[in-house]
């Protein structure tokens, strides 16, 4: 699956789903480094045969219901819903942002939550919320250098790496919404979250994921090609400035070294 | 001491500025040709019928007219080019094309209602040029999106579209990634994505929409 946002990860569902990708790590093998298209991905083998679990699981769920959302919900209730998942992701943003020395970013994360907090983030009172820049523990752990590890693919949640992989786990665990939402509404919201993240993220991205999963000559490879390139942008805050490029000019030294041969 | 300090400065401001010149040579060539670009496709979406053979052979065009497609073609197959025997380069550029165009036809009904705000051209190292920009959508039905065009400015050569960057992410290096990973997996033999390719061509295509 080509999940590459970080929809928040509160429900019964992504704990199982954190829980068979811990479970699929201890059990995967490495594959041989000369057998690997990408040497970032040395449990290709095995992150091929969740791929295709992931792919199975769109095919029967998520396709079908993004495509049921995005036909009859309208545009209006759409937004509202991305209002809701972006607003709750913003305690997360709140304490990522501060422990990475952004304390801009976590003073507006904080507002946004406060002012939208009055219609449980469903409308967005507090003007343009493209302001805030999203940060998760994944992100604050390449801030503090840690290395990002080798490349996973997650059943249900998708791509990681192990840097992040690590940071969804946290991220998980250190929810406020979970700590505070102890009301039973709010219980329910906070579990239906997860799924509808993923349905929301799935019919925003409708088109583009189906180019990927339908027309390529490798889902596999092209969907971890896009997952290193987005999450090197966000690490880089580049999707919030839109601007410059976010891939490594050193990636295309070969096109010269070519010419020079 | 002083007056050594500043002779140094204004032999090193002197040396620089052809460099300079030069550079903000290459912006503007590069910023003229995207515009150009643009303005040729708007022109061709003001009268666009929709008929697939024509957004074809307009497609082709503007590949011909505004991209370097050799360039592009040997980038995105990869170290394993050097290993391809010039038959299988030349039906691989030819496949590549096709698919390349093809995939822009299928997508071009997204490209109406779009219009277009030039952003910052920046150099970026001696061959390189970036231009930014910003797609909007008239109706508001999709989010604005960031483009960064990245082109080939050669010395003695006219400017070229290298690569695309929707929202930092980079069409041809996906591409090239995907295609390096085809060939890897076949261990090497490149033959292998040219099969892959011809295959994906003849295959209907599915949008699951």
């Amino acid at each position: 699956m080509l999940i590459v946002s970080r929809p928040d990860r509160t429900g019964p569902l992504a704990r199982a789903a954190i829980l068979c990708g811990v479970l699929a790590l201890a059990g995967c093998s490495s594959t041989p480094v000369e057998e690997r298209t990408d040497l970032r991905d040395p449990y290709e083998e095995t992150n091929r045969k969740v791929f295709a679990f992931n792919m199975g699981v769109d095919d029967y769920v998520l396709e079908p219901v993004a495509k049921g959302y995005k036909n009859t919900v309208p545009d209006g209730g759409r937004q509202a819903v991305s209002n809701h998942l972006r607003w709750a992701s913003m305690p997360s943003t709140a304490v990522n942002s501060t422990l990475q020395g952004k304390f801009e970013n976590a003073a507006l994360a904080t507002l946004q939550f406060l002012v939208n907090g009055l219609t449980f983030g469903f409308a967005n009172l507090a003007g343009d919320d493209e302001e805030v820049t999203q940060e998760d523990f994944g992100q604050t752990l390449a801030v503090w250098d840690v290395p990002e590890g080798s490349y996973h693919m997650v059943p249900v949640l998708g791509p990681r790496t192990t840097r992040s992989l690590g940071g969804t786990v946290v991220d998980f665990a250190m929810n406020p919404l979970r700590v505070f939402g102890t009301g039973e509404v709010v219980q329910t919201v906070n579990t239906a979250r997860a799924p509808v993240g993923a349905v929301s993220f799935r019919a925003r991205n409708f088109d583009a994921f189906n180019n990927v999963k339908y027309n390529s000559l490798d889902p596999y490879a092209r969907t971890r090609s896009v997952y290193y390139q987005t999450r090197q942008g966000l690490l880089e805050d580049r999707i919030a400035e839109r601007a410059g490029s976010a891939v490594s000019e050193d990636e295309f030294d070969s096109l010269f070294e070519e010419e020079q041969n | 001491m002083f007056r050594r300090h500043l002779i140094a400065m204004m032999v090193a401001a002197v040396a620089m500025l052809p460099l300079s010149v030069t550079a903000d040579a290459r912006v503007t060539g590069a910023s003229t040709l995207i515009d150009t670009m643009i303005a040729d496709l708007e022109a061709f979406l003001a009268t666009d019928t929709g008929d697939t053979d024509a957004r074809a052979a307009e497609i082709d065009r503007v590949l011909s007219t505004y991209f370097d497609m050799d360039s592009i073609t040997r980038f995105s197959a990869g170290q394993y080019w050097r290993a391809a025997d010039d038959t299988q380069k030349g039906e691989y550029g030819t496949l590549f094309r096709d698919v390349l165009c093809g995939t822009i036809v299928r997508n071009f009904d997204q490209l109406n209602g779009l219009v277009y705000t030039p952003g910052e051209a920046t150099a970026k190292g001696d061959k390189f040029v970036i231009v930014s920009g910003t797609f909007t959508d008239t109706t508001g039905q999709r989010p604005a999106v960031a483009i960064s065009w990245r082109v080939l400015t050669r010395e003695g050569t006219a400017p070229k579209l290298f690569d695309i960057e929707i929202e930092n992410l980079s069409l041809l290096v996906t591409q090239k990634q995907e295609n390096v990973a085809v060939i890897r997996k076949n261990k090497g033999d490149f033959g292998a994505l040219i099969d892959a390719m011809r295959a994906r061509l003849e295959a209907p295509v599915h949008t699951g929409s």
